[in-house]
């Protein structure tokens, strides 16, 4: 360590004053406080005729600039870094999101938002169903799934799947005039066929809410 | 703080779209703030090894929690707060276990090549000096004096209050001073 510099004393000497104040009666705390929030130059009607204001605010000044200096110097982010965090991410989202099959010459993989458009699909070509939207659900799977992914909502959050079983939950208005409890027995019945047929999934579960009635379609 | 940027779309649209799942907006996010990250993280904690593992673990953390973020603050204030979290826990966690692990800092070049870039007598006495600062207190000088955040937003990030933060910071300037003077 080198001897401190006259600045540097003088500086020491205010910090450690016995009543932290100046011979004025200023705080030296506050005085530091200015100087280091960088409003130095900000002086009050009594700092403006303080010579012990002014010359605590000078040592003080030469004193914080480093850390000021410090505050400006720029950090290298390493490069991998966000290469890194955006793999693992990745990784926390789609591992749980695919379908699985595994067959001889190879693994299958089908993203959820497939299983997920395929059911929406199904569901809105039923005579009497006019939208079809998915929604989280609450079987034990899908909340497996949302476990696995954190509960992270996600846009194809109407699918859980898992290898090859899924949990479906489909939200559905109907036309006025139809029989609901037949229009949902039909969707379940044709998006399980739908998915099995065409995704190969082995179980399907869907549960049909139906939570609004709309007028029918000009078609 | 900065709560926009040069492609257009600002944090909230972004932070919107990526609860929704879209991962190319979280992917924009840690673009933009995987600097602030790190940086804190290794303000706080005073190596690269460690702010990398923070700041890392924290964007991760908040991909996790982000369909809990209400958008009652900014997305930088709300990841000032897991950050600061985290690098206060692995200080707390490096004061319990000692590490043998001497060699991890120097294992990867590209780290060797910022660390020594960063080499400056001057700014090494800052950094030495507000790393001898009590873990509370460093995270007060850290986030206003360093990031320049108001004493309002550091009570926010802190979960504390605005004069419990000024008390912190009164004694850390008077610390940080008499390291200095000392140093010179």
């Amino acid at each position: 360590m080198t001897e401190p510099s006259d600045h540097a004393a003088a500086a020491y000497r205010l910090l450690h004053s016995a009543d932290r104040q100046l011979a004025c009666g200023a705080s030296v705390d506050e005085v530091l406080e200015q100087v280091a929030d960088g409003e130095a130059d900000r002086l009050n009607d009594h700092q403006r005729h303080c010579p012990h204001c002014q010359a605590a605010i000078a040592e003080f000044r030469l004193l914080w600039s480093p850390v000021q200096d410090y505050a400006r110097r720029p950090v290298l982010v390493p490069h991998r870094l966000r290469a890194a965090v955006l793999k693992q991410v990745d990784r926390l989202v789609h591992d749980v999101w695919y379908t699985l099959q595994l067959t001889e010459t190879g693994a299958v993989r089908i993203a959820a938002r497939v299983v997920a458009a395929v059911a929406r699909d199904a569901a809105a070509a039923v005579p009497g169903v006019r939208v079809a939207l998915g929604r989280s659900t609450e079987s034990r799977i899908a909340q497996l799934v949302a476990r696995a992914t954190q509960r992270h909502l996600h846009p194809h959050a109407a699918v859980g799947v898992l290898g090859q079983t899924a949990v479906i939950d489909l939200a559905l208005a109907v036309s006025y005039g139809e029989q609901v409890h037949e229009v949902a027995a039909e969707v379940q019945r044709r998006v399980i066929a739908e998915l099995q047929q065409s995704i190969g999934l082995q179980t399907v579960t869907v549960n049909v809410t139906i939570d609004d009635v709309l007028p029918k379609s000009p078609d | 703080m900065a709560n926009g940027g040069a492609d257009g779309f600002d944090d909230d649209y972004l932070v919107r779209r990526a609860q929704q799942g879209y991962l190319d907006a979280y992917a924009q996010l840690v673009n933009r703030h995987a600097g602030l990250a790190y940086r804190v993280a290794l303000r706080i904690v005073g190596n690269h090894h460690d702010a990398e593992d923070v700041a890392q673990e924290s964007l991760v953390v908040a991909w996790q929690q982000l369909p809990q973020f209400r958008g009652e603050s900014n997305f930088s204030t709300w990841l000032y707060r897991i950050v600061t979290r985290r690098a206060v826990n692995r200080i707390n966690r490096d004061r319990r276990h000692f590490s043998t692990d001497v060699l991890a800092e120097h294992a990867d070049e590209s780290a060797q090549t910022e660390v020594a870039v960063e080499r400056n007598e001057t700014a090494d006495a800052v950094a030495d000096a507000i790393q001898a600062l009590p873990p509370a207190q460093r995270v007060v000088v850290v986030l206003h004096h360093l990031e320049g955040l108001s004493y309002a937003d550091v009570a926010s990030i802190t979960a504390s209050s605005v004069p419990a933060v000024r008390s912190h910071l009164y004694r850390a300037r008077r610390t940080l001073g008499t390291a200095l003077a000392e140093w010179r």
